[in-house]
């Protein structure tokens, strides 16, 4: 069996532990940066996009699990976005979107779709503007999440991970 | 029939695996007070604190030292408040004296330490280092010495979950202090608000909110915030109060838990008054 589909599983367990206590630390307004995003649409980028919607689906479901959040909301905005991030893709995309600032903008792509599904589920209702929800809550935490995942590719750990 | 399959599948399996996600994860999503799922994510939650919980306390030093000064200034405004109370104690005492009045009794408080927080703008959750084995029950009231956190949601043995006030999914009713008007208080995703407030309702900017003992959930008056904004509805007909909360929901550390829990406290005193 091949590890790669293993390594995913030994990521989570770092990056949910920096995003549940280290991350409250740099939180701007309440605004935080998802790494577990980020890890999906990495793992989506280079494995595919069956690897990148499954990735996506488990973290989502054991961040639900061992966070108190409503159980099945990160599940289903991390599938769709580790689907829509599975669109970046393949043999000769994998260079181009993973290691540069490229991936950045593909991390603020399915940042936006999974915040925007996130939101819907939690805080639309009759009175919310619209789109003054999807700025703030779509779109502020978004930038900040595709800021951090610059670390990504600066960081030369690159092909650790493949 | 099984090559037709092999070809949709080979054609689709992306659709088909993220349509067969979502729909999984939309189950899930109706399936979120079932009792099973719920000891599922005790059990989870409850594992991994453990873990946070060391890793926290690391990273907690810098905020221990703020923390420790904020309280170094408070304890000497505290200090000035007490000899004052000191004061109006001795006079209460004796008027009760006097009156022939019962003294209330204390509440009981179970300090606890935040190991982690989950923290979206529209879900956040904390996790306390006690659980059911220190008697903690879904539901009671988390508080800081400012004023309200947040309400237990879930429970493990050693540790348990709470919503804090900044969680969508939390609707409190509170009340006006001064003038003893109450609502219903929820977070939207940007602020907390009192929704469906009658215009005719005398609220002022600067009222102080607390917990109201019509709620069903907290059974003692906590502050909560304070009325920053009042501001009309979308329908012109009803009024939206803004509410600056006392306590910072995300940079608290430690935490008190109010041991009681207003249903089962109500429901005996019913049973009991039925019973007479």
């Amino acid at each position: 069996m091949k590890i790669k589909y293993f390594i995913p599983l030994f990521v989570f367990i770092p990056v949910v532990l920096i995003q549940l206590t280290v991350i409250p630390f740099v939180s701007i307004q309440g605004v935080v940066p998802n790494l577990l995003l980020i890890a999906v649409v990495y793992f989506s980028i280079s494995n595919g996009q069956i690897f990148g919607t499954v990735t996506g689906a488990s973290y989502g479901l054991l961040f639900d699990l061992i966070s108190g959040n409503l159980v099945g909301s990160n599940m289903l905005s991390l599938t769709v976005a580790g689907f829509a991030a599975g669109y970046f893709s393949g043999e000769t995309r994998r260079e181009k979107y993973l290691y540069s600032y490229s991936f950045t903008l593909v991390v603020l792509i399915s940042a936006l779709i999974n915040a925007m599904i996130f939101s819907f589920f939690s805080v639309m209702d009759f009175n919310t503007n619209f789109l003054q929800a999807l700025f703030n809550h779509a779109l502020l935490p978004s930038i900040y999440t595709s800021i951090v995942s610059i670390l990504v590719v600066i960081i030369p750990y690159k092909r650790a991970f493949d | 029939m099984f090559k037709l399959f092999s070809n949709v599948w080979n054609q689709f399996r992306e659709y088909l695996v993220l349509i067969s996600l979502v729909l999984i994860s939309l189950s899930l999503l109706t399936q979120n007070n079932n009792p099973q799922v719920q000891k599922v994510r005790a059990l989870a939650f409850g594992g991994f604190a453990t873990v946070t919980s060391v890793f926290y306390d690391v990273f907690n030093i810098t905020q221990l030292k703020n923390e420790n000064q904020a309280l170094r200034k408070l304890n000497a405004e505290m200090m000035i408040q007490v000899s004052m109370l000191r004061e109006y104690g001795i006079l209460n005492a004796e008027l009760k004296g006097m009156l022939g009045i019962n003294d209330t009794t204390s509440l009981p408080f179970l300090p606890s330490t935040i190991v982690s927080k989950s923290l979206s703008i529209t879900q956040n959750t904390i996790t306390l280092n006690a659980g059911s084995n220190e008697g903690i029950k879904p539901g009671m009231p988390v508080l800081s010495y400012r004023g309200l956190v947040g309400i237990i949601q879930t429970c493990s043995e050693n540790f348990s979950i709470a919503r804090t006030i900044k969680n969508v999914d939390l609707k409190l009713t509170v009340k006006n202090e001064n003038k003893r008007l109450n609502g219903i208080m929820k977070w939207d995703g940007e602020k907390l608000v009192i929704v469906d407030v009658p215009r005719t309702y005398d609220f002022d900017v600067g009222d102080r909110i607390v917990t109201s003992e019509i709620s069903s959930i907290i059974p003692v008056p906590i502050p909560v915030g304070i009325v920053a904004k009042i501001e009309e509805d979308k329908t012109g007909l009803l009024n939206l109060i803004h509410i600056k909360p006392f306590e910072e929901v995300l940079s608290v550390e430690n935490v008190f838990i109010l041991m009681l829990v207003e249903n089962v406290e109500k429901n005996n005193l019913e049973l009991n008054f039925y019973n007479r």
